[in-house]
């Protein structure tokens, strides 16, 4: 039962992180420099289909 | 029902793959660390996953990722000549079943190892690869931790996921690699833009960390209490209030010292009577064992040369009653005994040539961190928050290893390597935004300034 906590848990994350990501075109390319002094970027909107650099 | 939902969560994974070749490199990351082939009944064990996935995150690379800022560093070149010399001496070992063995797994974890830092060429992609390395030891971590609540655990009696003691799924490397990431996870949650630092990471991550200081108490490995003590030491140079840090380790500790399992507190006193103890006194024999062994065998004696050593040792028991103090020397001999230290497993295994080349890749990484560290410290602009304490997690975690690895074998440990990989990656990746704004900054000053102002800025280091 422990077990199934401890994969059922990281494993949702683990989903949840390959989906975000997914939709990250940063994954693959860095953002150009943004003005402003935000110091960490948010995750990125959304990519159109076939937008991103592989 | 079980299998279906690990099978299930695979198959989406590589499926979102095709989408982002990179997930393929994350997929083998998870595999090398959980081996959900062991924890599968019949589905994911059936098929050779780890092979399926490592040819898989290599195709996705060299057929769909962008290769123009992947760069080769010089601790690359180390591996790969440890690579080869480990190939070497596997061809001559002293057991050469057994050392072909090793190597089966060993080659894997170096090649990817070198492989791994020509795909981190993204500030995300380094999040990403820290993520899922957390994420999937915290698999192993949060069950052991539950059951060392609910149980108080014990040496060798730690049930994890994965019963048959490889990878790690072993108690001593398990403890070393559970302090190791604690680091990570502290920066993941400061500086992690694919979970954000809200309430709910904070809460994960606190939670985490609570359950990584549990496994060196399930598994009562002595390696794991040296561990959390010098991540204290380490903890000292970053946080930012030294007193209140120290104030509070030492509340937690008293806290915790009279809640301990009685069995525990008696084997880490042991780490002072080692002559009582006969692991301890045994790692000290087979350490002279090896040392003698190098002056026979230079060039090593390929991997689990170790099978060859006969070795003699005493235990002392010492009994007070009154004024009288009773010795007791027991002879023990052992034979094939494991080397129990990384350093001299590499000096037994790698003679001196691996062992230098293994020491060389160790503190160059230490040194090219704190050339990171320092460089990075001090600057504040967009994007130039998140590299210094990167370096620094990486650095910790290293001193962590290197220490734990005094009193274990883990040398070619997979997750030490990976870890290895992603140090290498920062290394080119921040000397390649360094160089290109140094080239940029060049070109201003050549051109005339309304020229100037129309030559786009660099890539910078992106937040």
């Amino acid at each position: 039962m422990v077990d199934y906590f401890s994969l059922a848990l990281t494993h949702g994350l683990l989903a949840l992180a390959a989906f975000r990501l997914m939709l990250r075109a940063d994954l693959d390319r860095d953002p150009e420099p943004q003005s402003g002094d935000e110091h960490e970027p948010k995750a990125a909107a959304p990519v159109r289909k076939g937008a991103h650099r592989v | 029902m079980f299998d279906l939902a690990l099978a299930g969560f695979m198959a989406g994974f590589l499926a979102l793959g095709f989408r982002r070749p990179f997930l393929w490199v994350l997929a083998y990351l998870y595999v090398d660390i959980v081996a959900p082939q062991k924890i599968s009944y019949f589905l994911l064990a059936s098929i050779p996953l780890s092979l399926i996935v490592f040819v898989g995150a290599f195709g996705a690379w060299a057929m769909a990722d962008d290769k123009q800022d992947s760069r080769f560093a010089l601790r690359q070149a180390l591996l790969l000549l440890l690579f080869a010399y480990c190939g070497y001496t596997t061809m001559t070992a002293d057991f050469p079943i057994n050392a072909a063995e090793k190597w089966a797994w060993v080659w894997k974890a170096m090649v990817f190892a070198i492989f791994l830092p020509l795909t981190l060429r993204t500030r995300l992609r380094f999040e990403a690869v820290a993520l899922v390395m957390v994420l999937s030891a915290a698999s192993i971590i949060i069950s052991g931790s539950i059951k060392t609540l609910a149980t108080g655990g014990g040496y060798g009696a730690l049930k994890l996921l994965v019963n048959d003691n490889t990878g790690l799924y072993e108690s001593s490397i398990i403890s070393c690699v559970a302090i190791a990431i604690i680091p990570l996870i502290l920066w993941l949650k400061k500086h992690g833009t694919i979970f954000p630092e809200d309430w709910r990471s904070k809460l994960f991550a606190a939670a985490l960390i609570f359950a990584c200081l549990l496994i060196p108490i399930g598994t009562q490995a002595r390696t794991g209490l040296i561990c959390i003590g010098v991540l204290v030491v380490l903890m000292l140079r970053s946080v930012k209030r030294r007193f209140l840090f120290v104030s509070l380790i030492g509340i937690a500790a008293a806290a915790a010292i009279p809640l301990l399992p009685a069995s525990y507190t008696e084997r880490m006193s042991t780490i002072e009577s080692h002559k009582t103890d006969e692991s301890a006194s045994g790692r000290i024999a087979i350490w002279g064992w090896t040392w003698e062994y190098v002056q026979d065998h230079p060039l090593g004696g390929g991997f689990d040369a170790y099978r060859g050593n006969r070795i003699r040792f005493n235990t002392i028991d010492k009994e007070s009653a009154g004024n009288n103090t009773d010795v007791e020397a027991t002879v023990i001999t052992d034979k094939a005994r494991a080397y129990h230290s990384s350093y001299f497993e590499m000096l037994g295994e790698q003679g001196w040539p691996g062992f230098l080349a293994w020491i060389w890749l160790q503190l160059l990484g230490l040194w090219q961190m704190e050339r990171i560290r320092s460089r990075w410290l001090k600057r504040d602009g967009p994007g130039e928050q998140w590299q210094s304490p990167l370096a620094n997690a990486l650095q910790q975690a290293q001193v962590i290893y290197l220490v734990g690895s005094l009193f274990v074998g883990i040398a070619f440990q997979p997750f030490i390597l990976m870890l290895i990989g992603v140090q290498c990656g920062l290394w080119t990746y921040l000397r390649r935004i360094d160089s290109e704004r140094a080239l940029a900054a060049r070109l201003a000053l050549r051109k005339p300034p309304a020229a100037a102002a129309k030559i786009p800025a660099p890539a910078p280091a992106p937040a």
